[in-house]
């Protein structure tokens, strides 16, 4: 398998849903579940698959996922032979997705020259997924198909395509003559002489693309047999490592049926809930129906209903925050939410 | 190799054989503490913490784990180009095996790794102990006083100084008199087993302490008694805080309970003074809609679905339903099924505790839970 399958991530995609939760960071950067950010799930996959070789194309916000990533030591990619590579866009593009994915590969024809592998795996960033692709492979391999498209139970693609290296270094070089942009455009095109197959998923899948779908996919999380087809022994899903110690129930705390990770404080109620790491929730503070990201800070008596509080939110003793399911109250990054300033 | 100002010597060889069978296949140092951290994570944590960066570890007992677990010290930011950690074994010389027969001659078997960093001080610590300190003031200390040795001091309550190694000084914190457990103390402060030394005088009585065949090769009872004998300039550098020798069952699980108080000294939130460690990389903790989590301390990698009070459980712990684990110790990967009771126990790692067990101690004493005593005749205790 080292030989044989390259992973690209394509991290240029921004959805304007997401805006509240994307004003510091790039999609891929999303912090989700807890203690991971979304390209955790993808990459994770791609190294238990056995892939060694990683390429990511991210654009624009990228600090936080470089911060992120790192050497790549925490996916066991910082290799003398291949391991991650990171290829930040050269083109300046303020626009939303005006250029495709191809342009950005393109600017790093040499890597896809360079790579050996003879199969390539083209990923989106943002999908919740805990998935081998070796059976695709060998699936892909077996079959007479030029691009495999992989769907998802309801038929629909999860903008997952596999692909051999040579096709797509033919497919990058002609991208102005044929005017495809990516691989959708490719996939979606009748006119050329690619055959192109599906291939059907049928585990535990979910694109984040949006708020409403943020907010239920991280709610789910609290169901059992999803968190089960998530997290598992045998894959685990790695993540940029927090020295955060365990955390600690205090006196008084009440917690049912929540996701907590390392390095929190809880001295309150927390209740269907997701609590990143390094959260403190003061005496008195009711969380009910929230996500709460990395180092947030809820002082005493507070009470949050459908909240997402992005990370360093400070909220100040006494305030109350309601949102719904449908549209969760978004409180963003860095900022200090006081009683008086409610809404 | 370059010049180190300051190298440390970690004896993490120790078998702690009063922690039972929690040391039966590994070293004491490699003894998991505090629900994420295995009990060399302190000083570790400590040396790179005060800015030392080139460690040597000197290994005897049980070692594979405790090598396995400190690698190449990514974990502790050891992993040097110049220095870091090196894990030093007992080695064979041509003549012979050499095994460490005491706390003096394991440093000495390894002088030469001392050698290739031309150190000016050698510091040297035991990987048995709970506790945060910045050697680093150690030493200024240490250099202020121009000693030849200066050795850690804590205060200890009156009545348990006589098992302790007790040091009694002068105005000006010189050492006049080491007293190795003595029956009617004429002070309460006791050696912590940490001790600077100035390089020249480490090599020098060392080495005469290894050619005395009437020698324990041990620094507590032969090389600081020399030391003192010959008039050498031994100072007391008083320490405050939290420190705990956790040699027994007993203190293991006190220490642990330390942790849940509100009042006590040792904060491993404190992120000016990280506590390092292997990341197990799990799931955060899911406590489910039928658990009740009171007053306790829970690593990542756990399902909570029973009654957790005043406990530490470490990472990939399950508790099933209708369970409830109090004032107890659960180690990573334990198991505990459905309607269980554990009061005051430790679980070791990987334990299978099945559904309906009860453990609970009449008398007080902390009980150390094995897979054999579950698997024999033993609902009750």
């Amino acid at each position: 398998m080292k030989r044989k399958l390259l992973g690209v991530i394509d991290a240029t995609t921004y959805h304007e849903d997401l805006e509240d939760l994307l004003t510091h960071r790039s999609l891929a950067a999303l912090p989700f579940a807890g203690r991971y950010r979304i390209i955790d799930f993808v990459l994770s996959n791609m190294v238990n698959s056995g892939i060694r070789s990683v390429a990511i194309f991210p654009k624009m916000q990228y600090r936080s996922l470089m911060d992120h990533l790192g050497s790549g030591k925490n996916w066991d990619l910082n290799r003398k032979r291949d391991g991650l590579f990171f290829f930040p866009s050269p083109i300046v593009d303020n626009d939303g997705n005006k250029i495709g994915s191809f342009e950005h590969f393109a600017a790093n024809m040499d890597f896809f020259k360079r790579s050996t592998q003879e199969y390539a795996i083209i990923s989106n960033c943002y999908t919740v997924f805990n998935m081998d692709f070796r059976p695709i492979l060998d699936w892909h391999r077996h079959s007479s198909c030029d691009i495999t498209e992989i769907h998802h139970e309801n038929g629909s693609s999860m903008e997952m395509y596999l692909i051999k290296t040579s096709l797509l270094i033919e497919l990058l070089e002609t991208r102005n003559e044929t005017g495809y942009t990516c691989m959708r455009d490719v996939v979606q095109d009748f006119d050329h002489q690619y055959t192109v197959c599906h291939y059907d998923y049928n585990g535990y899948a979910v694109m984040i693309d949006s708020i409403e779908n943020y907010f239920s996919t991280s709610m789910n999380l609290l169901k059992t047999d999803v968190w089960k087809q998530l997290f598992l022994k045998d894959s685990p899903i790695f993540t940029k490592v927090k020295d955060e110690p365990p955390t600690k129930y205090v006196k008084g705390s009440l917690v049912k049926n929540a996701m907590i990770a390392n390095g929190c404080v809880i001295s309150g109620t927390v209740e269907n809930s997701i609590i990143s790491r390094g959260v403190k929730i003061g005496k008195g503070a009711v969380i009910k129906n929230c996500i709460i990201m990395q180092k947030c800070q809820i002082e005493d008596n507070c009470y949050l209903d459908s909240v997402i509080l992005d990370k360093d939110v400070k909220i100040e003793a006494g305030t109350h925050l309601t949102g719904s399911a449908r549209s969760p109250f978004v409180v963003r990054k860095g900022m200090k939410q006081g009683a008086l300033m409610n809404s | 190799m370059a010049k180190k100002k300051c190298v440390a010597m970690l004896l993490a060889g120790g078998k702690g054989s009063r922690l039972n069978s929690l040391t039966k296949d590994l070293a004491k140092p490699a003894v998991p503490f505090g629900g994420k951290y295995r009990i060399i994570d302190f000083t570790l944590s400590n040396c790179a913490n005060s800015g030392i960066d080139t460690v040597g570890v000197l290994t005897q007992y049980q070692p594979l784990l405790l090598n396995s677990y400190i690698g190449i010290g990514s974990a502790w930011d050891l992993d040097r180009k110049d220095g870091g950690v090196t894990v030093l074994p007992p080695y064979a010389e041509s003549s012979e095996v050499k095994w460490y027969t005491g706390t003096a001659s394991a440093i000495y078997q390894n002088l030469n790794y001392l050698k290739q960093y031309q150190p000016d001080y050698v510091l040297i610590l035991s990987g048995d102990h709970i506790y945060k300190m910045n050697y680093e003031n150690m030493l200024e200390y240490h250099i202020e006083k121009r000693a030849d040795v200066s050795i850690s001091l804590i205060e200890v309550p009156w009545a348990e100084a006589s098992r302790f190694g007790i040091m009694n000084t002068n105005e000006d914190m010189r050492i006049v008199e080491f007293e190795e457990k003595p029956s009617e103390p004429k002070n309460n402060l006791a050696s912590m087993g940490i001790y600077i030394f100035s390089w020249n005088i480490l090599k020098e009585y060392l080495e005469m302490d290894a050619r005395n065949p009437e020698s324990s090769h041990d620094f507590g009872k032969d090389v600081i008694p020399l030391l003192l004998e010959e008039n050498k300039k031994l100072y007391a550098y008083p320490f405050k805080g939290y420190w705990k020798d956790v040699g027994t069952v007993q203190s293991l699980w006190e220490a642990n309970m330390d942790l849940l108080n509100e009042e006590c000294d040792l904060d491993l939130f404190d992120h000016d003074w990280r506590i390092y460690s292997v990341n197990p990389n799990q799931p955060p903790q899911y406590i489910s809609q039928d658990a009740i989590v009171k007053e306790s301390l829970i690593n990542e990698g756990c399902t909570i679905e029973g009654e957790i009070d005043k406990s530490v459980l470490f990472q990939g712990v399950t508790v099933g339903k209708g369970s409830s684990i109090k004032e107890s110790v659960i180690m990573p990967d334990a198991v505990i099924g459905n309607n269980c009771l554990i009061e005051k126990a430790i679980v070791p790692c990987d334990v299978q505790v099945p559904d309906g067990t009860v453990i609970r101690s009449f008398d007080d004493e902390i009980i150390l839970v094995t897979q054999e005593m579950l698997s024999g005749l033993y609902p009750a205790y």
